[in-house]
């Protein structure tokens, strides 16, 4: 007998516990005695853990005071955030000239014009702006803050970063208003829209020349006082430190990994002892190894900065630890994916390039931005060899004299700091992540 | 394919006329192959001519995939000659590329881009290898995802796409590159019985033009409307190679008979 049912079912609403708050708490928290009384005891010790901690840093803290004696004399019991407060240029320039900051913060200010862009969602060519950033930015910045002399080198540089940095801005404006481009928008302001496209790639090279002549001709009449690096310090240096890090270690790690799975069997071989033999060693021993063994094999009269040597040396420890990390995304590439490349004509650097990197990067993100706030947290280490970073910043404090002795409250700044820097990093991961997932949705 | 589907495409199309000149494009020589040890390829002769199309079938593990996969190189032979459209393939991979632009492949498993766009997928080729504008590579996309009936397909990702549409996306992409030589490595085994149907439509469709195709497949029912020649290999070898009429009605090896009553 066959078994028919004639008529359709009706969808019926969902149980109180999954469209109600009321219902969660209930199924969530308090569904048995003892789920009940597990909640109430968790809720009583993040009630005191709360609380002391809200009147020891907020309630009863001292935030105006002129030296530690006057803290105490105020509240005995309660945080001195009046010598963190105090200290707060210290914390983020470390010694650097207080009538030069301008130019850090300046620094701060052009990175984020230039980096902005990223983040908008009409504006095209991203991939341009985004290696601009790696490969210009630091040029321009690194003659803000150090000043000095420029020699050729740096002089073009400089002027191919700021006319990038003007190109990428108007470029940005005019992508955000009518989702153009800049170079459209040039010919179509010339009025040449309906030349060739040879005549309108002349044109745009004709005004990217000029433009640099100009530049270059503008940043001869300036420059700015030298500040040696031993002034550097606190937040800014951390930031430049792994900023450096962060931004040469993916190409670098790029290169290293493609090279660890090289058919070629001396690249092969070089890269992977390179890559072993960093990470088989601590940062901190690369670290004196760089400041202080790394001068002893160079010739009489070889003197590098130790700013530099301390660059390098986190720069190649994270190239290879993003080494290993761009490889095992790589490993997770099928076969086919190279199959399907090779058969449409592409050689090894355009597969690599356009098809397999991407995929693979994507697939690493977590990793990668897990491994940039490792490296971020490690250069506090540089404080151990004479940086003062910002850790350096914080500890020596306690050794000034109207503060002396205040270890806690500047410690818990600094974690608050690195918190704030790291959790958005962190954040901005996932979003990256869940924007360019283009294979699972379905 | 089920028996009724095969009968419904010989019942439209009839058998296609031979498309077969006498210039040889693909020309094998003494082709040994082994996978370590393993002998994978044994002396294996081949000629294939100009808008000829064949269909290679055999018992799994008997090497027909990788035969077609050396005609472009994804494996590399050890012993033997292969010559494809005058070139010799070698250890210089300038002649490689070259042949890869001439070949086109479709897999088994599709091989799309996931992280690219339908057109994207299809433009690939044309704008990084042929280095034609983005404007003309687009409108040759869209003629051919026209031709494999998925236009509206072409902003979505393959994700988003069925096996069936995967696939003719796929063999549209192979064609953007204006390949003389078609290479199907299993095209259909990895798909549900109904859109079998849809992908075989455009390869009946395709072997209509006069391409020169080389397919390696376990249906029949397209064998007797396409092949010009039905190649069986069994451990390696070549066993019996006929047109497809002959081969079903009169096969002459006893190990072609033993897979035909298998299948069939």
């Amino acid at each position: 007998m066959a078994i028919v049912t004639t008529e359709q079912t009706s969808p019926r609403e969902a149980p109180l516990s999954e469209r109600s708050i009321v219902g969660w708490v209930h199924k969530n928290l308090f569904s048995s005695v003892l789920n009940s009384i597990l909640t109430i005891i968790s809720l009583y010790v993040v009630y005191i853990t709360v609380k002391g901690l809200w009147v020891w840093g907020i309630g009863d803290a001292v935030w105006i005071a002129d030296n530690r004696r006057q803290c105490f004399k105020i509240s005995i019991d309660g945080a001195c955030w009046a010598g963190v407060i105090a200290w707060l240029d210290n914390i983020f320039y470390g010694r650097y000239p207080r009538e030069e900051l301008w130019r850090v913060n300046l620094g701060a200010i052009l990175l984020f014009i230039w980096m902005a862009p990223l983040w908008l969602p009409r504006v095209k060519a991203k991939i341009f702006i985004g290696l601009t950033t790696v490969f210009l930015y630091p040029f321009l910045a690194g003659y803000l803050f150090a000043g000095g002399g420029k020699d050729i080198f740096m002089q073009v540089m400089i002027s191919a970063a700021i006319i990038c940095l003007a190109g990428n801005t108007v470029h940005s404006i005019i992508g955000m208003i009518t989702g153009g481009s800049l170079p459209e928008a040039l010919i179509r302001l010339l009025g040449k829209k309906d030349t060739s496209e040879k005549t309108q790639r002349n044109i745009l090279y004709g005004i990217l020349g000029f433009s640099f002549v100009m530049v270059f001709l503008w940043q001869l009449g300036w420059s700015v006082e030298t500040v040696s690096w031993t002034k550097w310090g606190g937040l800014f240096l951390t930031l430049v430190v792994s900023g450096v890090g962060i931004a040469s270690a993916l190409p670098g790690g790029i290169i290293l990994a493609l090279g660890r799975r090289s058919k070629l069997p001396v690249i092969r071989v070089l890269s992977t002892a390179f890559i072993e033999l960093f990470r088989s060693v601590p940062l901190i021993t690369v670290l004196f190894m760089a400041t202080t063994m790394f001068p002893l094999f160079m010739p009489e009269g070889f003197v590098l900065n130790k700013l530099v040597q301390v660059i390098i040396a986190v720069c190649l420890f994270n190239a290879c630890y993003m080494a290993e990390h761009v490889r095992a995304g790589l490993q997770a590439i099928p076969k086919g994916q190279y199959e399907g490349a090779h058969t449409i004509g592409l050689g090894y650097w355009g597969t690599m390039g356009l098809i397999i990197m991407p995929q693979a990067l994507k697939h690493m993100i977590p990793n990668i931005v897990g491994s940039f706030i490792g490296l971020l947290k490690d250069t506090t280490l540089v404080s151990i060899i004479g940086l003062f970073d910002i850790l350096g910043m914080l500890r020596s404090i306690s050794r000034d004299t109207p503060w002396l002795g205040l270890h806690k409250e500047p410690l818990i700044f600094g974690a608050m700091l690195f918190f704030l820097v790291c959790f958005a990093m962190s954040k901005y991961s996932r979003h990256l992540e869940v924007k360019l997932s283009t294979d699972h949705k379905q | 394919m089920t028996a009724e589907n095969m009968y419904e495409i010989q019942e439209v199309r009839g058998q296609l006329a031979s498309a077969a000149s006498s210039e040889v494009i693909i020309d094998l020589n003494k082709v040994n192959k082994w996978y370590g040890t393993f002998h994978v390829l044994k002396d294996i002769d081949l000629t294939v001519h100009k808008g000829e199309r064949i269909v290679v079938c055999g018992p799994s593990g008997s090497g027909k995939s990788t035969l077609i996969r050396c005609i472009n190189h994804l494996e590399e032979h050890q012993e033997g000659d292969i010559v494809v459209d005058g070139i010799t393939l070698d250890q210089n991979l300038k002649n490689i590329d070259h042949i890869r632009t001439e070949v086109g492949m479709v897999f088994q498993s599709f091989n799309l881009f996931p992280h690219l766009t339908i057109l994207e997928n299809l433009t690939m080729g044309p704008i990084w290898v042929r280095k034609l504008p983005k404007v003309e590579a687009q409108e040759i996309a869209m003629k051919y995802l026209e031709r494999v009936k998925i236009p509206e397909q072409a902003d979505k990702y393959p994700g988003q796409l069925s096996g069936g549409q995967q696939q003719r996306v796929a063999i549209a992409r192979s064609l953007c590159m204006n390949p003389k030589i078609m290479l199907f490595d299993e095209p259909t085994s990895a798909l549900d019985p109904e859109m079998i149907k849809e992908v075989l439509d455009v390869m009946v469709e395709l072997a209509d033009t006069g391409m020169t195709m080389i397919v390696v497949t376990h249906e029949m029912g397209f064998a007797k409307i396409v092949a010009d020649r039905v190649i069986f290999m069994d451990e390696g070898d070549i066993v019996e190679q006929n047109e497809p009429f002959e081969f079903f009605k009169n096969p002459q090896h006893d190990r072609t008979k033993q897979f035909l009553s298998q299948i069939l």
